[in-house]
C-alpha cells in the first residue's frame, strides 16, 4: 500500500471503510476499475463479493455472540463466556495480551470498535481461528519489549478511570500474573511488603519502575544502589528485605 | 726628536721583574718603600714601549704570557706552601690574607700591564688582565683547597651551633671568596660550599631532633625549634650568602618539624590536644608560627583543633542532657528545665567566644581554623538537647533576653552583644527555618501580650538576622513589629471614634489589635460563642473598621484575647485577669448557678481540649473560682461546676493563667509542610532551567539551593520528585530511569 500515491491510498481506505473488504481486495478492485471509486464499489457489490461480506458479517456475528444485551459492547459476562468458549481461565494472562491487542481501554470490557478491530487485525473470523490464536498470543510474552509494552499498558487499562493511581488489590493481582510469567523471585515479598505497609494505591512511577527493578536488580540485591533514583517505596522495600533477613545488607565497599 | 731606541725583551723584562719583586716584597711585608708615581710611570711606559715597537720587536704576546707566569710563579713558590702548612682556622686566616694580597697584586700588576688590556687583549678577545689574575688563583689555590676550606667552615658552623664562639668575620671573608671566585656566577658558592653545608645542616638537625622528640615535651621542643630557626636566620645574615636563607630554613624546618609533625602534635601529655585543654595560648601561637611554614603543616593542627572543639561542645550537650533528665526525674520542673537550656546556650556562646579568640589570635585568623571552628560547631549545634532542637533552644534563649522579666538581667549593651552572638551561632544551625518559626511564635507572644521589653532590641536583632540570613528570612517578623505599631495607632483612632460617637460605646473598654494574616503564625479561630456583652463590642469595632477600610475581612482570634472582669464574691469583689475563653466560661455563671461539662461545652462551642484546659485553670489550679463536683484534680466530661461565691484572696486583682498549649509539635509540623513546598519549588526552579537532569545532580543542586534555610533530607527530596512526577511536572526518561525531564 505504501507504493501507492496519497490520493490512491485515500481511495483504498474509503473503499475499505465502505465495504469492509481487506486491503488486498480493495487494491485489486480499484486497480481493475482504473481508480474510480464509484465504479469499483459498484463492481464490487454487483459481482456479489459474497465472501467479503460474509467475512464482515462473521466478525459482527462473533461480536454479537458475546455482546451485552443492554449495551453495544462486551461486558464481564460476555468475556466470561468468551473465555469458556476459548477454554481459558478469565484470569489467564493471555486475556491481558488479548486486551492489549484490542487496545482495550477498560478492564473487563470491549467496545464494539475494540473487538471488531481487534479480531480483524488478528485475522480471526471464527471461534476455531480464535482458539488457534491463543498459543501465539501466549508466546508473545516471551519477547522482552512486547512484555514491557503489555506491562505498561496494564496500568492504564486496570486503573479506575479518572484516578491517577492503581488500587493495590488490582496491582497485586496483575503483578502475580506478570511475575509468574517473568519469574521474579521477590514478587511474594513485594506484595507482602505492600500489604504490611498498608498501601492503598500504586503510582504510575512505582508501577513502571518496579519492572525495571525486577529486571535489573538481582534477587540478592547485590547490585542495588541506594543512591540511585529508585522510587522511595522501592528503597523502603529493600530496607524491609534486609530487616526481615531476606537479604544481607550490602557491605560498604 | 731623537728616535726611540728599541728595547729588547730580556732587557725590558729585567726592568719589569724588579718592579714585580718590589711588589711581592711589599705583599710579604718586607721592608720596601712604597711605589712612587714615578716608579709606576716607568713600569707602565716600559710595557707601552715594548708593545708599540715595530715587529719583530712587538712583545705583546710574550708580555701577556709573562704576566700570567708572574702570578703562577708567585703562587707556586710562596702562596701554596704557606697555605699547605696551615690547617683549620689558621689555614682559613691565611687563605683570607692570601686572597686579599692576591687581589692587591692583581690590581697593581694589571696597572703596570694596562696597555695590554687596551689594544692587544681587546683586539684578540683574550681574557682581560684582571680575569687572568683571578683565574690563576682559582685554578691553583682554590681548586686545590676548596674541599679543605669547606670542611673547616662547616666544622666551625657546627661549633657555633653547639654554642661556641667563633670568628664570624673570618667565615664571612672565607665565604666571600667562594662568591668572588665565581666572578658574578654563584656556581662555586652553591656547588662547592652550599650543597655540603645544607647536607650537614640536615644531618645535624636530624640528629638533634631524634633526641629532642624523645626527651622534650611538645612546648619545649617547639621552643627549641623556634630558637634554632632564629639562629639559622641570624647565621645567614652574619656570614652566609643571603640566597642561602630560604634553602637553609627549609632544611631545618623539614628536619625539626615535618619529619616529627605527627609525633610532636600528638604527644600524649603535651601535644596539641593537651595545649588546647590547658589553654596554653602562647604555645599554640608558637605552634601556628612553626607549622604555618611547612607545606600542609597546619592541616593536622586544624584537625586537632576541630576535634577538640567538637569534644568540648559535645560535652556541653551531654552535660545539659544530664541536667535536663535530672530535672525531669525530680519533678516536672518546666522552669528549671528552661533555666538549664538557658545555661546551656550561654555556655555554647562562651565556648564560641573562647575559640573564636583562639582562631583570631593564636591562629592569626587563618581560614583553615575558621573552617575547623565552623565544622565543629555544626556538629554539636545540630544535636539538640533532651528532645528540643537547638533551633528551638536558640529561639527560646532570645525570647528570655527580649521579654519583660526574662531570666536574664542585662544592660542594654550586654543584650546587644548577646544577641549578636546568638545570631552568630545561628549560622551553624542547619534548620534555620525551624528557628524562624519558633522565633516568630515567641515574638508573637511578646508583641501581643505586651511582653516585649524593648522595641529597639526587637528591631536590632531583626537587623542582625537580616544581615546574616537575608531579607526573606525576616520579612514576616518585621511585618509583625510594624503591625503592632499600626495597631496602636488604630486603637487610638478607635478610642477617638468612640468619644465622638457616644451612642456606639459598648460600655466596656475594648482594645483590638489588627494584624496582617500572612505575617503572623496561624492561630485556630474557633467560633467561640461570645457572651452578649462581648458580641456588642465586636459589632462596634466592625462598624468602626468599616469606616476606615472597605473590603477587608476581620477574623477574630479569641484564643489570644484577655479580659479584666469583676468577680463579685461574697467576701469582696476581686478583679480577675483572664483570657477571653475563661471570661466567656465564667460569664455563663451569671445566668445559671450550676453547669455541667457538657452544657459548658455546647454553650461555648469549643473543643474538648480547650474546655478541659480552661475549666482546669478555673477549678483545679491555684484559684478555685469554680467548684467542681466531684472534687478531683482532673476534668472529666461528667463533672458539674458551680460558681464559688465564697472565694477570696488577699489581693484585689488576680491573674488566672491559662497554660498555653504546647505548640512545639505544631511548629515542627508547619515547618515540615513549608519544607515540602520549598523543595517542590526548588526542584521545579532547577528543572525549569535545566529541562533534563540526572537524579544525583538534581538532588545536589536542590540541597545547595535550600542549604541557606535548612538541610533537606535526600529521601524527602526523592519523595517530592515522585510527587512531581505524579502531578505531571516531571517525567522519567524512557530509557534511563535516573534522568528526569521537565514537562512544561
Amino acid at each position: 500500500m505504501n507504493k501507492l500515491g496519497f490520493a490512491r491510498k485515500e481511495k483504498v481506505q474509503q473503499f475499505m471503510a465502505v465495504t469492509g473488504a481487506s486491503e488486498k481486495v480493495a487494491i485489486q478492485t480499484m486497480k481493475t476499475h482504473d481508480w474510480h471509486l464509484e465504479g469499483a464499489l459498484e463492481a464490487f457489490y454487483n459481482e456479489g463479493n459474497a465472501k467479503v461480506v460474509q467475512e464482515k458479517n462473521r466478525w459482527e456475528l462473533l461480536f454479537n455472540k458475546y455482546k451485552d444485551p443492554k449495551a453495544d459492547m462486551i461486558m464481564a459476562d460476555g468475556i466470561s463466556n468468551l473465555c469458556n468458549d476459548l477454554q481459558v481461565e478469565p484470569q489467564d494472562i493471555v486475556m491481558l495480551v488479548l486486551s492489549w491487542h484490542f487496545q482495550a481501554e477498560t478492564i473487563c470490557e470491549f467496545s464494539k470498535q475494540e473487538f471488531v478491530g481487534g479480531v480483524q487485525s488478528l485475522e480471526i473470523d471464527s471461534l476455531e481461528k480464535f482458539k488457534k490464536k491463543i498459543p501465539f498470543l501466549r508466546s508473545e510474552l516471551k519477547d522482552e519489549d512486547t512484555f514491557r509494552e503489555i506491562y505498561n499498558f496494564a496500568f492504564d487499562w486496570a486503573k479506575e478511570k479518572g484516578q491517577k493511581s492503581l488500587a493495590l488489590e488490582t496491582a497485586i493481582g496483575l503483578w502475580q500474573l506478570f511475575f509468574a510469567e517473568m519469574q521474579w523471585p521477590l514478587v511474594e515479598h513485594w506484595c507482602q511488603f505492600l500489604e504490611d505497609r498498608n498501601m492503598k494505591v500504586i503510582s504510575r512511577d512505582v508501577w513502571l519502575q518496579l519492572l525495571e527493578f525486577a529486571k535489573t536488580v538481582d534477587s540478592t540485591l547485590s547490585n542495588y544502589d541506594a543512591e540511585g533514583a529508585w522510587p522511595c517505596l522501592l528503597d523502603e522495600f529493600v530496607e524491609y528485605l534486609i530487616e526481615k533477613g531476606h537479604c544481607a545488607k550490602k557491605s560498604d565497599e | 726628536m731623537n728616535q726611540r731606541t728599541t728595547i729588547d725583551l730580556d732587557q725590558g723584562w729585567q726592568f719589569m721583574q724588579r718592579g714585580i719583586t718590589k711588589l711581592k716584597n711589599i705583599l710579604e711585608g718586607l721592608p720596601e718603600p712604597q711605589f712612587s708615581s714615578e716608579d709606576y710611570m716607568m713600569l707602565y711606559t716600559t710595557i707601552y714601549n715594548m708593545c708599540t715597537q715595530k715587529p719583530p720587536h712587538d712583545y705583546s704576546q710574550q708580555l701577556y704570557d709573562k704576566y700570567r707566569e708572574s702570578f703562577e710563579e708567585y703562587i707556586t713558590a710562596t702562596v701554596l706552601p704557606s697555605l699547605r702548612e696551615k690547617h683549620d682556622e689558621f689555614m682559613l686566616r691565611e687563605l683570607v690574607k692570601r686572597w686579599s694580597n692576591h687581589k692587591v697584586m692583581v690590581r697593581w700588576l694589571s696597572r703596570f700591564f694596562h696597555y695590554l688590556d687596551r689594544y692587544f687583549i681587546a683586539r684578540r678577545s683574550l681574557p682581560g688582565l684582571n680575569e687572568v689574575g683571578l683565574t690563576c688563583f682559582r685554578d691553583l689555590v682554590y681548586q686545590e683547597l676548596n674541599g679543605k676550606v669547606r670542611d673547616a667552615v662547616i666544622s666551625l658552623i657546627d661549633q657555633e651551633r653547639e654554642g661556641e664562639q667563633i670568628d664570624r668575620a673570618l667565615l664571612k671573608n672565607v665565604l666571600d671568596i667562594f662568591v668572588e671566585i665565581g666572578m658574578g656566577q654563584m656556581d662555586y658558592y652553591e656547588n662547592d660550599f652550599e650543597a655540603a653545608m645544607l647536607k650537614d645542616t640536615a644531618a645535624y638537625y636530624s640528629r638533634k631532633a631524634s633526641n629532642w622528640i624523645l626527651e622534650d615535651s611538645c612546648p619545649d621542643y617547639m621552643l627549641k625549634a623556634e630558637e634554632c630557626l632564629k639562629r639559622e636566620k641570624d647565621r645567614v645574615s652574619h656570614y652566609l650568602h643571603s640566597s642561602s636563607e630560604t634553602k637553609l630554613l627549609e632544611k631545618v624546618q623539614h628536619e625539626l618539624l615535618s619529619v616529627y609533625a605527627t609525633q610532636l602534635l600528638e604527644k600524649e601529655h603535651s601535644g596539641c590536644h593537651a595545649l588546647l585543654r590547658d589553654d596554653k595560648v602562647e604555645d599554640l601561637s608558637r605552634m601556628y608560627r612553626l607549622f604555618s611554614k611547612i607545606p600542609r603543616g597546619l592541616d593536622p593542627v586544624a584537625s586537632i583543633f576541630k576535634q577538640h572543639v567538637t569534644a568540648e561542645g559535645t560535652a556541653l550537650v551531654k552535660q545539659a542532657e544530664d541536667a535536663a533528665s535530672n530535672k525531669k526525674a525530680e519533678k516536672r520542673d518546666v522552669v528549671g528545665l528552661q533555666e538549664q537550656f538557658q545555661v546551656f546556650v550561654r555556655k555554647v556562646i562562651e565556648l564560641h567566644d573562647k575559640y573564636l579568640a583562639y582562631v583570631n589570635n593564636c591562629f592569626q585568623n587563618h581560614t583553615l581554623f575558621h573552617k575547623a571552628l565552623k565544622e565543629a560547631f555544626e556538629v554539636f549545634c545540630n544535636k539538640g538537647v533532651a528532645g528540643s532542637s537547638s533551633a528551638e533552644l536558640l529561639a527560646t534563649f532570645c525570647d528570655n533576653i527580649l521579654k519583660k522579666g526574662g531570666s536574664e538581667k542585662l544592660s542594654d549593651e550586654a543584650i546587644e552583644e548577646t544577641l549578636e552572638k546568638v545570631v552568630k551561632l545561628l549560622a551553624y544551625i542547619s534548620d534555620k527555618d525551624l528557628f524562624a518559626e519558633f522565633y516568630r511564635k515567641k515574638l508573637a507572644r511578646r508583641l501581643l501580650f505586651d511582653k516585649s521589653a524593648n522595641d529597639e532590641h526587637e528591631r536590632s536583632i531583626l537587623t542582625k538576622l537580616k544581615q546574616q540570613c537575608g531579607g526573606q528570612f525576616t520579612s514576616k517578623m518585621e511585618g509583625m513589629v510594624t503591625d503592632l505599631t499600626l495597631a496602636r495607632e488604630n486603637q487610638a483612632s478607635f478610642e477617638e471614634y468612640l468619644s465622638n460617637n457616644p451612642a456606639a460605646n459598648p460600655g466596656i473598654d475594648l482594645t483590638v489589635t489588627v494584624l496582617t494574616t500572612g505575617f503572623w503564625p496561624s492561630y485556630k479561630s474557633f467560633d467561640l460563642n461570645l457572651p452578649a456583652e462581648m458580641v456588642r463590642c465586636v459589632e462596634v469595632f466592625k462598624e468602626f473598621y468599616q469606616t476606615k477600610t472597605k473590603h477587608r475581612k476581620l477574623t477574630w482570634i479569641y484564643s489570644l484575647g484577655t479580659c479584666n472582669i469583676n468577680g463579685k464574691f461574697e467576701p469582696k469583689t476581686i478583679e480577675l485577669v483572664v483570657t477571653t475563653y475563661q471570661a466567656s466560661a465564667l460569664l455563663l455563671f451569671n445566668a445559671s448557678d450550676r453547669l455541667s461539662y457538657q452544657e459548658i461545652m455546647t454553650q461555648l462551642n469549643l473543643s474538648d481540649d480547650d474546655v478541659v484546659r480552661l475549666l482546669h485553670s478555673l477549678s483545679c489550679a491555684k484559684y478555685k473560682i469554680l467548684i467542681k463536683e466531684p472534687s478531683t484534680k482532673m476534668i472529666s466530661p461528667t463533672d458539674v461546676f458551680e460558681f464559688n461565691s465564697k472565694f477570696t484572696d488577699k489581693m484585689r486583682r488576680i491573674k488566672i493563667p491559662l497554660p498555653p498549649v504546647d505548640e512545639k509539635k505544631k511548629v515542627i509540623e508547619d515547618v515540615d509542610k513549608d519544607r515540602r513546598y520549598a523543595i517542590d519549588a526548588s526542584i521545579v526552579r532547577i528543572m525549569k532551567s535545566r529541562k533534563v537532569l540526572g537524579y544525583q545532580q538534581l538532588v545536589m543542586e536542590c540541597v545547595e539551593q535550600l542549604g541557606r534555610m535548612f538541610k533537606p533530607d535526600v529521601k524527602a527530596i526523592k519523595k517530592r520528585i515522585e510527587d512531581l512526577i505524579t502531578r505531571d511536572y516531571l517525567e522519567r526518561d524512557k530509557d534511563n530511569p535516573n534522568l528526569f525531564k521537565y514537562l512544561a
